[in-house]
């Protein structure tokens, strides 16, 4: 088996496996840690390697990084401090 | 990471450059890419506020929708960027008759994704699930269709892309063009690694 062929298998395993985790009931922190953890490392693997971003202009590779690596932290922060989020995002008035 | 996994998959021509300034497809392209990564940052965002202010819609939401149709377009869009992936290895040898199968089946297997979504989406109103369902559908649809327009402009650019490696346009000096599709047909997959756990595993 190739290169290619073991990071698809890879990336195909991992998306199971999350669907598994969250329909056998996870909630909370648990699957949110993980779905962060999940975007994360999948987003990096397909930039890196089906993109090969690894060997390409590093402004563009840093923006995609960037990418994947604050939707995971938003992922965190708006379970973690939801209530903050709703205040910050109400209007008043 | 594992360090075999940070191997490339693929040693292009141009390897010995400094990879640095290397620009994967053209300038063009990441323009387009950087705007798409901006515009679902911001989608992602209405997301975010969203579940903020209702908690308990999103928290149930996903349980009315059905995984198995996440899970298949998942596997829809990965396979097909390892088939691109795979078509800008063949074009890198100067194989264009196999780069073009290759693409032929990225094709394919991109067109499944319309298919799962329109019966996911005939089987979510037959459940109750418009658009009008609640705030988390309402998002769903929204970003979801966003989404599916944007694997529509991709499948458009491995079209043409397919037509000019048949016609042999492409070698392993140049290629430019089917790179740059292939990039942002990947971004298309970044984007919906990301939807995905948000509406079919997150909680």
């Amino acid at each position: 088996m190739g290169h290619a062929e073991k990071i698809w298998l890879l990336l195909i395993g991992l998306t199971l496996a999350g669907a598994w985790f969250a329909e056998t009931g996870h909630p909370g922190w648990p699957l949110t840690l993980l779905v962060a953890g999940l975007i994360a490392f999948k987003g990096r693997m397909v930039i890196d390697q089906y993109m090969e971003m690894t060997r390409a202009n590093a402004h563009i590779r840093h923006v995609l990084y960037a990418f994947v690596f604050i939707i995971p932290l938003l992922v965190i922060f708006s379970h973690g401090w939801g209530d903050l989020v709703r205040r910050l995002t109400t209007l008043n008035g | 990471m594992n360090t075999s996994l940070a191997e490339p998959l693929t040693t292009p021509p141009d390897a010995n450059l400094d990879t640095d300034s290397r620009v994967p497809g053209n300038s063009g392209i990441w323009v387009g890419i950087f705007c798409v990564l901006v515009e679902f940052l911001m989608l992602f965002t209405v997301y975010f506020v969203a579940k903020a202010h209702h908690p308990e819609a999103f928290q149930g939401g996903p349980d009315k929708l059905a995984t198995v149709a996440g899970v298949t377009i998942t596997m829809l869009l990965l396979t097909s960027g390892y088939c691109m992936v795979k078509a800008v290895a063949a074009v890198r040898q100067d194989a264009s008759t196999r780069a073009f199968r290759w693409i032929l089946l990225a094709i394919l297997l991109g067109c499944g994704y319309p298919l799962v979504k329109y019966f996911e989406i005939r089987w979510n109103i037959t459940h109750g699930v418009d658009g009008q369902a609640g705030i988390f559908y309402t998002v769903y649809y929204y970003l979801t269709l966003t989404h599916l327009v944007h694997v529509f402009w991709g499948l458009l650019g491995l079209s043409w892309v397919a037509i000019r490696t048949n016609r042999g346009i492409y070698s392993s000096e140049e290629y430019g063009g089917l790179e740059a599709a292939a990039v942002y047909w990947h971004t298309t997959d970044v984007i919906w690694l990301v939807i995905f756990p948000f509406f079919y595993v997150l909680r």
